[in-house]
């Protein structure tokens, strides 16, 4: 039974929640909390997502609708594994990589070391990496820059070579979080390619959009919350029509 | 059981790879990056050595055989501990990238700079063999006493991971560790038979050899080292019951503080 569900799914989650609790004034030093010993801080409690359960098969691309501040974010942040659950139960099975603008490199860091630690982050053997960096530095256009410290990289320079370590390296589930807002056009239009050839196959992506085309085009399943709660899980036109005219 | 589980870690992941990988890279940022390079990592002891041996043996004439070798292998390896501990304290910090959008295991990170500052122990260890049979007089150079220095130096290795986790989990909840264990270090320096002669030591501060865990380590480094004898057991045995149980308890830590660094820090 227990197999089954390992073989089936790449994410299992159930009952889970997460609150957070929110200090006006932090007491973060040891010498704050000593002199506030008995007058601890007001906390507030924000419950970010109230408790939900679901299931991503291996091999499934969905995708996670919803308006600003309704939880998508720390969502995909539990389901990532990066937050710890409040509650309940979660199942991730395989690596997993959180893709947003701004992915995780080290500004003190060169490109080519940034593409080895993350690529093996990823759970790449070195040989593997070194027969894919070409790849990856080429795609990311940045052939000139290899050996230069990503810190005297232009924003757009990042953004290209977390997206390209992303698609050539990419982990067992993947979180793509407004993605195809990367670099400038000829490039959206590179890493919309690179979305519609095989790269997906075979791979678990959940696609956080606001885009209602991007959501249509590759996603048969999406996830519509709303304050905290996802009131959809199915198919994605349905989906897309409830956040529609939630933002009526 | 526990073979098969270690042998199934490394044998199916990339784990020992990318942990080699982290620390070359973290050791090539912290001495590579000027010209120097690993030159560096003896400057610091070296430097020491001479301050601290024209204030015992010049001025205040001590009397410790071998003074320079008793104060090399003592520094080396309290400046392990302490650059492993005061480096990571704000790792989780540092290194958020690291575990920000990923769910990697966050233990790999502390493994791989500790590993790097090993390879700056075992360079400054080269040295002081070089020195111990090169240049000390008297000096009958290492017996098979010797080989002790591996648990030795493990039990090291395990007290620094220990204090990292503890430390770099209290930073988030607390910031302010950084200046507070700068204080506990320097005061711990001195409360650590570094410098003063073992019996003086003994005297002075009856049982503070068991209580300061880097002062058994040396003692008994010392013993393997130079004195051609074997440890202490009953520090030796002691030191590694303290690096078990304050390993567990960073362990702990890492579990209960370390899991919400993410969103805390």
């Amino acid at each position: 039974m227990i197999n089954m569900e390992n073989n089936e799914f790449a994410i299992v989650a159930k009952n889970i929640s997460k609150t957070f609790h929110i200090t006006e004034d932090s007491h973060n030093t040891v010498k704050q909390r000593l002199f506030n010993l008995f007058n601890s801080p007001k906390k507030k409690k924000v419950e970010v997502l109230k408790t939900v359960s679901l299931e991503i098969k291996k091999g499934e691309c969905i995708g996670l609708l919803g308006r600003n501040g309704c939880g998508k974010s720390t969502l995909v942040k539990l389901l990532s594994g990066v937050y710890p659950i409040d509650t309940g139960y979660l199942k991730i099975n395989g690596s997993t990589m959180l893709m947003n603008l701004g992915v995780g490199m080290s500004h003190a860091l060169t490109a080519r070391e940034n593409i080895y630690i993350s690529a093996s982050v990823l759970g790449l053997r070195i040989r593997e990496v070194d027969a894919i960096f070409d790849q990856i530095v080429e795609f990311a256009e940045l052939k000139e820059f290899v050996d230069t410290k990503i810190k005297y990289y232009s924003s757009g320079m990042v953004a290209r070579l977390g997206f390209s370590i992303a698609v050539n390296a990419g982990a067992d589930i993947m979180f793509l979080d407004e993605i195809f807002a990367v670099g400038d056009m000829k490039f959206q239009e590179k890493a919309i390619k690179v979305f519609e050839s095989s790269w997906i196959e075979g791979k678990t992506v959940i696609l956080v959009s606001h885009s209602m085309d991007v959501i249509k085009k590759y996603c048969n399943r999406a996830i519509f919350m709303k304050n905290g709660e996802i009131l959809f899980i199915g198919d994605a036109e349905k989906a897309i029509e409830m956040y529609t005219e939630d933002n009526h | 059981m526990l073979i098969r589980i270690v042998k199934d870690w490394i044998g199916r992941s990339n784990k020992l790879e990318r942990l080699w990988l982290m620390a070359k890279i973290e050791f090539k940022l912290r001495y590579y990056e000027n010209k120097l390079g690993l030159l560096w990592a003896l400057i610091k002891p070296v430097s020491d050595i001479i301050i601290y041996y024209v204030a015992f043996e010049v001025i205040m004439k001590q009397g410790i055989p071998n003074f320079i070798s008793f104060l090399f292998i003592g520094l080396i390896m309290w400046n392990f501990f302490v650059e492993s501990t005061t480096g990571t304290v704000q790792i989780l910090n540092t290194k958020k990238y690291l575990y920000e959008y990923t769910n990697m295991n966050k233990i790999e990170i502390y493994l791989s700079h500790i590993l790097s500052n090993c390879i700056g122990f075992f360079f400054n260890l080269f040295m002081f063999s070089i020195f111990f049979y090169l240049f000390e007089k008297n000096s009958s150079g290492y017996s098979l006493h010797a080989f002790y220095f591996i648990p030795i130096f493990l039990n090291l290795l395990v007290i620094a991971l220990a204090f990292s986790l503890i430390l770099s989990n209290i930073y988030i909840i607390a910031n302010d560790i950084t200046q507070i264990w700068m204080v506990v270090t320097s005061i711990g320096f001195w409360l650590s038979p570094i410098l003063f002669k073992l019996e003086v030591f003994r005297q002075a501060l009856p049982g503070l050899d068991y209580i300061n865990p880097l002062a058994g380590i040396i003692i008994n480094a010392r013993n393997v080292l130079l004195y051609q004898s074997e440890p202490d057991w009953g520090l030796f045995f002691f030191d590694w019951g303290y690096a078990i149980v304050l390993l567990l308890v960073g362990l702990l830590l890492l579990n209960k503080l370390g899991s919400k660094a993410a969103e805390k820090l």
